[in-house]
């Protein structure tokens, strides 16, 4: 819109100088016309150039320019002022525009960013997510097995205890009254042992002999 | 006239003793021999020891005749072949204590074996007696191992 303005004020300076010129020269023209026969109406004619020439003297022509030059300064000056007037208003208008459009490019960067901000952030939180999810599921298996291996190890070592448990018992009171028994008082019962045992005592010392 | 049987008194245990009793009575001998070269009558005996007097005094035997000694040389030769048996006890016993052990294996197995005496602490009482090709455990240990479900029945270990 300001373009048009500027062409159309453009447009009249151009023409209003084109008029002025054209006016000037033709009254130059109108100023050195050829002698031509002495009729009536020739002297008519001429009597009129010569009105016209006394009209139009060059005081009035000077007259005329004057205020040409003067009508062409004024709308000069009026445009001129009109011109900076527009030019100030769209000065103005382009400031305002590039404001607007600085802010709004700002404004598309900063959605951008934080639309690309949200994202990560929402890809951060899943990836956490995930990872939590994989974590309790890692724990739970791990807990499991540490269980069953608890379990395991549990009855493994029940299952010894009891295997083994006689043995301790036994080797504790071995040791506890292995020495407190007389020989003396085990006589009898060597005695009867080797009793029962009498014959097949004798039968392998006489097929060892 | 058919000699018998010289008799082994449970005091001579096992090898050893027939071993010492051996070399004994080859030294008795050479004092014999001696005597019997400087052509000098012994009348009194060099001193011997409880082993010889006893089994000369089992058997009736005067180590002063010649021909006892023999018996008991050649009786002592003999028992390099007499069936042994190995018996282990808790702790060491008693001399009175070995003779009753020994007795027994000379009246009611055979009555020259031989008793080697063994020392096994572990098996706390009781003993183990080890013949050629067998072993028999009387002890407390043994025992115990047998009685060992029944102690793990007795805890609670079979429900």
């Amino acid at each position: 819109m300001t373009i048009w303005w500027l062409v159309l004020i453009l447009g009249y300076l151009i023409a209003s100088a084109a008029g002025f010129i054209w006016v000037v020269l033709h009254l130059k023209g109108a100023g050195g016309g050829k002698p031509g026969k002495h009729t009536a109406t020739e002297q008519f004619q001429k009597a009129a150039e010569e009105d016209v020439e006394h009209i139009f003297n060059d005081e009035f022509r000077e007259e005329l320019r004057n205020r040409g030059r003067l009508h062409f300064e004024k709308i000069i000056g009026e445009n001129a002022m009109f011109l900076q007037q527009d030019l100030r208003l769209t000065t103005s208008q382009m400031n305002e525009f590039m404001k607007q459009e600085i802010t709004r490019s700002l404004e598309d960067a900063f959605k951008n960013y934080q639309s690309a901000i949200g994202d990560a952030k929402q890809m951060a939180i899943d990836s956490i997510e995930k990872t939590k999810t994989t974590i309790d599921e890692q724990r739970k298996m791990l807990t499991l097995q540490l269980e069953t291996e608890f379990s395991q190890q549990k009855a493994a070592r029940l299952k010894r205890f009891d295997e083994k448990m006689a043995e301790i018992v036994n080797h504790y009171i071995l040791g506890a009254i292995g020495n407190q028994i007389d020989l003396s008082d085990q006589l009898e019962y060597i005695l009867s042992q080797l009793e029962t045992s009498k014959k097949a005592i004798l039968e392998d010392i006489k097929n060892g002999a | 006239m058919a000699r018998e049987e010289l008799v082994l008194p449970p005091i001579i245990v096992g090898m050893i003793d027939v071993n010492r009793l051996g070399r004994e009575l080859e030294a008795f001998e050479d004092y014999m021999a001696q005597a019997k070269a400087r052509k000098s009558s012994v009348t009194t005996p060099p001193r011997t020891s409880q082993l010889l007097d006893t089994l000369a005094s089992a058997n009736q035997l005067n180590l002063l005749q010649d021909i006892d000694r023999e018996r008991l040389a050649l009786f002592l030769q003999s028992l390099q072949d007499a069936p042994s048996v190995h018996i282990s006890f808790a702790a060491d016993p008693s001399a009175s204590f070995t003779e009753k052990i020994v007795a027994w294996f000379r009246e009611n197995i055979h009555p020259n074996v031989l008793v080697q005496i063994g020392l096994q602490p572990n098996i706390a009482a009781g003993c183990v007696v080890r013949t050629e090709n067998k072993i028999f455990d009387f002890s407390l240990r043994e025992n115990f191992n047998q009685s060992q479900q029944a102690l793990i029945d007795a805890v609670g270990g079979k429900q």
